[in-house]
């Protein structure tokens, strides 16, 4: 069964008629062509299907498309425009934090929410902030020296505006 | 010029803004969408298949069955890389829960999915065997019957047996006198390790789109082989290799699962059918039961002197290849000849077998049964350091391999480098005679901490596929700049970057002039496969090749036009110049233009030789030898068995490094890989032959919670080894090991079976000493 529903993906609206039980993940793939979240785990526990919801890291491989309605939905598309990285982008290729790289959009999308929590995070808190993000190659200390550096950056930018 | 550059990937921007393009996001025009239906059961003879239901369905436009293989059809649909024990479908018999035993393609998912339960199948059930140990057994039920038939180009590698068995496949090494040698030592240890089936996990699952149209195959597909897949979708199909075509995206992981056919030929299969192309793509839960590490018993007895010498050493090994053997018995061949370790051991006997069970099939998975080698050899050299009184390092050190010793395949070993490594390793962890349980002077110190800490090594020697061929073209185009056409796969450790480096250092020009190519059959040259750590080297080496070949077209051109003799050209920054005239130059632009080719074309490739006996595993297993050490140390809490990692410290040879960021990453990439084999990965299946566990709630795999704060990875580089060495693996297999050593030398607790689970620590701790625990919740 189909229902219309109203979903604002990287600050466009746009009505869309969705199956009732499709995700969101599914939606955002099928119908937007947005391939920057992917499906890891199906079921919640890898974070490489990451999408900000109002801000908020969410699985989207869990998450009903109907139930986005009226959020503001941030995919790793709508971070930067094409030629402008974010800082929290720019790190992620200084330190080359990733390796198959499956996983980076659910982690840059993770590192975004947690640096607009806390602008200043300790590596603890970097580790706990993203222990729900799976990198399997391992690539981990080269995400935590990002993340690090994101959050100097991403200050300094502020700080400059 | 680039070579030694820690250089970002260059396709980092590509991955950070989401939009490189994997398999899974390939798509065809008019595409269906392919489903699996998997058998129930672990071992069962269909008696009736009816897919009439599914079929007449609406939206289904194929269901692959039985009935579109064997004699009646133009298709046996068998397969296998050294058996051809596989069908496309299941044709007789389900071997294990998760077989494959039709599929469907249709409009949508759902659609697929539906028809999927519409398919009514009859099964008989046989009597199943899932243990590599019973299934060896007199009375074992046969996973095949008749013997599968071997392919004739493995028959130099692997000797086929006779048939009524379960045992698939038999290595033997045989080198001095293993009798005398038992004889002759002062004492002689038997000890059994075991290492269970443990998944892959690449993030991105094995995915393949297939097209067919006018006799001609076109596959997208997550592969590491695009070559070997070409191969064998051609025999299935009986199609010349120029009809099918294999392209590769750059993977999201692979660790080894992505060779072989997988999806290929079920894919292949409904598209012939629907006459339109078909995607399937794995549920993470179908991943589990697709391919798999080997679980392993190994048995080792070493004989040793009083002053530690190693004389003798006895191993017999299992390696459980589930239903299928896939490149198993290669598996429990590498495996089975790595088992001397870096020592010298003048006398030794090892027996590898891989044995069919009704388990999920067992493949390749990153140090390809070297992994489940060294967990043995490696943890009972430290007990056998313990039954001696010795320090494990020096132990270790007394017997380790240098250059001129003679290594168990009876090839003489150069460019060794175990004791540097050693000494790496120890300085890493701050290692010192103390640190050896048995040793401790005061061992009563940490009796009263519930958090116990220890230290220890492992070390590694492993070999890379040989013998093994890489070609690789160059273009040179109008403009000067390089086009590398090679069908290495890019899965995330950086082959296309590395490579690229390697062709601008070769080639004289900026890396910022240089484009690798994705493999694609049609266009890129042969590549065995994209494994065994062997692309930085091999690849590496075709493409140095390559531009030669193109340097000398250069240089005859500009021979001609510099009015020179090739003799007195040099090559240098994009130039062909007269040595001591830098005026009288050329660009490669201008030359290419002057050849009235357009573009040149430079063509080279890479082979090494070798092989081993099969009757005594004598030969060259190796080109050269892969080796690395380990330091460990880990902090056990007694109350609890939970063991956490405090360091990790991996040391590798690297030979000469191209990429010390990109290398860095593979090493801890390594050491995490195998931080979850040692502590909580493990494939558990139920007593019907299901699988417990699978997906990612019920199997782990390490997060950031479960990593150490930091890895120290060391690439040693020695002065007068130019040689590039691949390092994607060598680090995985010691991991397991030096944690193993390490938790023994906190709290005394041997396990031999992994992973090293808190309930497995605890329950041992009950054992050792009930009072020494706090917990009286368990008893042993």
């Amino acid at each position: 069964m189909k229902q219309i529903v109203k979903l604002k993906v990287n600050g466009v609206e746009d009505e869309k008629a969705v199956q009732t039980h499709h995700t969101l993940l599914e939606v955002l793939r099928a119908e937007y062509k947005l391939f920057g979240a992917r499906e890891g785990c199906g079921i919640g526990m890898c974070g490489a299907c990451t999408v900000l919801l109002d801000g908020q890291p969410m699985s989207s491989c869990i998450l009903l498309a109907a139930l986005a309605e009226g959020k503001e939905i941030t995919t790793i598309e709508g971070l930067s425009d094409p030629g402008k990285l974010h800082p929290i982008q720019q790190a992620f290729i200084d330190h080359n934090a990733f390796q198959c790289s499956y996983c980076t959009p659910g982690f840059i999308l993770s590192t975004k929410s947690l640096l607009a929590e806390n602008p200043d995070p300790t590596a603890d808190q970097v580790r706990s902030y993203l222990a729900g993000n799976l990198c399997r190659c391992g690539s981990y200390y080269k995400i935590e020296e990002a993340v690090l550096d994101a959050a100097v950056r991403v200050r300094n930018k502020k700080d400059n505006l | 010029m680039s070579l030694g550059e820690s250089l970002p990937m260059l396709d980092a921007e590509e991955r950070v803004t989401g939009r490189i393009n994997y398999t899974l996001n390939i798509e065809a025009p008019a595409m269906l969408v392919g489903k699996i239906l998997r058998s129930p059961l672990p071992h069962a003879r269909i008696v009736r298949i009816d897919i009439t239901r599914a079929q007449k369905l609406s939206g289904v436009s194929a269901v692959l069955s039985r009935d579109d293989f064997g004699p009646h059809t133009a298709y046996s649909g068998r397969y296998g890389r050294i058996f051809r024990d596989q069908t496309v479908v299941t044709l007789d018999k389900v071997r294990f829960v998760g077989d494959p035993v039709a599929a469907v393609a249709a409009c949508n998912e759902d659609t697929a999915l539906e028809a999927l339960s519409l398919i009514d199948i009859d099964y008989e059930e046989l009597p199943a065997v899932f243990d590599e140990g019973k299934a060896l057994e007199p009375a074992a039920p046969l996973v095949h019957d008749p013997r599968p038939q071997q392919q004739p180009i493995f028959s130099r590698m692997i000797e086929d047996l006779p048939g009524g068995t379960n045992l698939c496949s038999h290595f033997k090494l045989r080198r001095g006198d293993i009798e005398l040698g038992f004889r002759q030592a002062d004492f002689v240890f038997e000890d059994t390790f075991r290492s269970p089936a443990a998944q892959h996990v690449p993030l991105e699952p094995h995915v393949t789109v297939a097209q067919y149209a006018r006799q001609k195959l076109t596959l997208w597909t997550s592969t590491q082989m695009p070559h070997a897949i070409r191969a064998q979708m051609a025999e299935l199909l009986n199609l010349p290799l120029a009809r099918v075509r294999v392209i590769v995206e750059t993977l999201g992981g692979g660790f080894g699962s992505k060779g072989s056919l997988r999806l290929e030929p079920i894919t292949a299969f409904l598209a012939v059918k629907a006459e339109r192309p078909v995607k399937i793509i794995l549920s993470r839960e179908e991943e589990f039961v697709t391919v798999c590490k080997h679980p392993a018993t190994m048995r080792i007895k070493t004989g040793v002197m009083k002053d530690g010498t190693l004389v003798a050493r006895q191993v017999s090994a299992y390696f459980n290849t589930g239903a299928y053997s896939d490149i198993g018995p290669v598996v429990a061949r590498n495996g089975g000849s790595a088992m001397s370790g870096p020592y010298r051991i003048p006398h030794v006997h090892i027996d590898s077998r891989a044995v069919w069970t009704n388990t999920v099939p067992a493949g390749a998975l990153r140090g390809f049964g070297v992994p489940q080698a060294v967990w043995a050899y490696e943890s009972q050299m430290d007990m056998i350091a313990e039954r001696l009184g010795f320090d494990p390092l020096e132990f270790r050190r007394r017997n380790l391999l240098r250059d001129d010793d003679v290594f168990a395949t009876g090839e003489e070993l150069t460019d060794i480098h175990f004791q540097d490594l050693l000494d790496h390793a120890a300085a890493s962890i701050d290692w010192s005679l103390e640190d050896a349980r048995w040793l401790t002077r005061d061992p009563t110190a940490a009796k009263n901490k519930t958090l116990r800490r220890g230290k220890g090594v492992a070390m590694v020697i492993k070999a890379t596929i040989t013998p093994s061929t890489s070609a690789a073209a160059v273009k040179l185009n109008e403009d000067g700049s390089l086009n590398v056409l090679t069908s290495s796969v890019e899965c995330g450790q950086g082959a296309k970057t590395v490579l690229a480096q390697i062709a601008a250092d070769a080639m004289q020009v900026p890396v910022s002039r240089v484009s690798v190519s994705d493999p694609d059959t049609e266009l890129t040259p042969y590549d065995q496969q994209t494994s065994s750590s062997r692309t930085t080297y091999s690849m590496g080496g075709a493409i140095r090749e390559a531009v030669s070949d193109l340097k000398r077209q250069l240089l005859d051109c500009a021979a001609e036009h510099l009015e020179a003799s090739v003799s007195d050209l040099i090559v240098e920054d994009a130039k062909v110049m007269v040595h001591g005239a830098p005026k009288r130059s050329l660009a490669y632009a201008e030359i290419t233009r002057l050849s009235n080719q357009a573009n040149l074309f430079g063509r080279g490739a890479f082979t090494t030789r070798g092989g081993l006996d099969l009757q005594t595993g004598q030969g060259i297993g190796s080109v050269h030898w892969h080796q690395g050490a380990i330091g460990c140390e880990v902090e056990v809490d007694i109350e609890t068995g939970k063991i956490k990692i405090l360091r990790l410290t991996p040391c590798v040879f690297a030979g000469r490094v191209v990429n010390l960021r990109l290398c860095e990453l593979q090493l801890e990439g390594c050491a995490i890989f195998g931080l979850g084999q040692a502590l909580f990965e493990e494939m558990t299946y139920g007593e019907h032959g299901q699988l417990l566990n699978p997906n990612l709630s019920d199997y782990n795999v390490p997060s950031f919670a479960d990593v150490p704060l930091k890895i120290n990875a060391d690439a040693l580089e020695h002065a007068g080894s130019e040689e590039l060495h691949g390092i994607g693996e060598t680090l995985l297999p010691p991991v397991m090991a030096a944690i193993g050593n390490a938790v023994y030398n906190a709290v005394g607790v041997r396990l031999q079976e992994l992973p090293l689970t808190p309930e497995k620590v605890l329950r041992e701790l009950h054992k050792q000493d009930p009072a020494d625990s706090h917990s009286g919740t368990m008893k042993g």
